[in-house]
């Protein structure tokens, strides 16, 4: 499945890259998130618990930056294992670029999962997918706008 | 499926104080998706709150220009019954069309409410007649329940008591049922009470929503040539394998207009 998007992020274009490597902000954006725990400068290993109608299960995933050209693109690659429950694996090429104040945030990103969540919510794999994609962002630029604001004043 | 405990409550209050102790309970209506989901492990709740036996709970009834469905009332009770038949009759022909027999014979009208599927029947009837769903706690407008996937305006730990139809002079159901399973790939609920049309959708969207455009064409004319131009924008739409979100902003119409048609007939 592919998902694509852009989002205005109000903030400047350096700390919008900084928040995207700060585990505190990831795990306040990642929906369900638990823990996110730096391993090394570009890895980082994330609990996420994914609650959608009657099915909730618990992930666990790493997730890496890939092809760095700080601060304008870059490639997260992640994949994650849900125990019984399947296994997920993506990437998301996410480019930023500066408008002004703001910042824009393109994404395209490349997903698929396997095991028993995909046999079973085959018909509600992706609409779930772009739910948790909007949510994220949905947070992490009400997060920034709030960051900005503070930072400005 | 994992370890869990089965606790059957008696009445409402006790399902509600029952789910508010249990450290991570789920309440179990009539099963038809909860179960598959627990033997296939996707799930783990520490405690299973079984509602389908509280007797205040189960009949069909009319008042005035009301029809009333309480929660553990199951789908096939609400397609055979007489008096559902008679004050709205394109509401015993959803019911009639949910899952398979089985499915029809377990599930009940609360639960598949609650659940929310982006592609069950339920939810197009409630929108598409503007049922009032009343839980122990308020009531809640239709318009205000379905808020995503999977996601209504239940609290935790709120349970639905029944769901209030207000009967309608004209109404119709229809759905593009997805061949294996009988969901809706879209299903639309049109129905008309003296000048007001209201056109409830389902299977296409996260959620079940109105289209306002063609209830205000059905307003004027209510005819199936009334919305044949009117298309649904298809970017708010689902996309999967089973069908593109323009496919089924294609059916929102197509659905619509036989509806609408049903509904005359």
């Amino acid at each position: 499945m592919d998902m694509s998007g852009e989002q205005r992020i109000p903030a400047p274009q350096q700390m919008v890259w900084d928040s995207l490597y700060d585990p505190e902000v990831l795990k306040l954006c990642i929906p369900g998130c638990d823990s996110v725990e730096k391993t090394s400068e570009t890895e980082f290993t994330a609990k996420v618990v994914v609650a959608v109608g009657p099915v909730k299960a618990k992930f666990t995933g790493d997730v890496s930056l890939l092809d760095i050209d700080a601060p304008n693109s870059c490639t997260i690659s992640g994949k994650g294992n849900g125990g019984i429950a399947g296994f997920g694996k993506g990437n998301a090429k996410v480019e930023l670029t500066a408008d002004g104040n703001d910042t824009i945030l393109k994404y395209t990103a490349q997903a698929s999962v396997g095991g028993k969540l995909a046999q079973i919510g085959a018909r509600l794999v992706d609409s779930t997918a772009k739910k948790l994609a909007d949510e994220f962002f949905k947070r992490f630029v009400a997060h920034m706008t709030e960051k900005a604001a503070s930072g400005r004043a | 499926m994992y370890n869990f405990e089965y606790r059957r409550a008696q009445s409402v209050a006790e399902a509600a104080k029952l789910i508010k102790e249990a450290d991570d309970g789920k309440i179990l209506a009539g099963g038809m998706t909860l179960i598959p989901t627990l033997k296939q492990r996707l799930a783990q709740p520490s405690d299973l709150i079984d509602i389908g036996k509280i007797a205040e709970l189960k009949g069909i009834s009319v008042s005035g220009k009301t029809l009333t469905i309480k929660a553990m009332t199951r789908h096939f009770d609400v397609h055979s019954s007489p008096e559902v038949k008679k004050a709205i009759p394109a509401l015993a022909v959803l019911a009639g069309g949910i899952g398979d027999p089985s499915v029809r014979h377990r599930g009940t009208i609360g639960g598949s409410t609650a659940n929310a599927d982006p592609a069950a029947d339920y939810p197009a009837g409630i929108v598409g007649l503007g049922a009032t769903i009343e839980t122990n706690k308020r009531k809640i407008a239709a318009d205000d329940f379905f808020t995503g996937l999977f996601e209504t305006a239940l609290e935790p730990g709120e349970l639905i008591i029944a769901v209030h139809f207000p009967i309608p002079d004209k109404a119709g159901y229809l759905k593009f049922a997805h061949l294996a399973s009988g969901y809706a790939t879209c299903g639309v609920m049109v129905s008309k009470t003296g000048n007001q049309v209201r056109v409830g959708v389902t299977g296409a969207g996260p959620n079940a929503f109105r289209v306002p455009e063609m209830e205000a064409a059905l307003a004027k004319t209510f005819t199936p040539d009334a919305i044949a131009n009117i298309k649904y924008p298809a970017d708010e739409l689902l996309s999967d394998m089973h069908a593109s979100a323009e496919y089924r902003a294609h059916l929102v119409t197509v659905i619509a207009k036989r509806a609408v048609a049903a509904a005359l007939a």
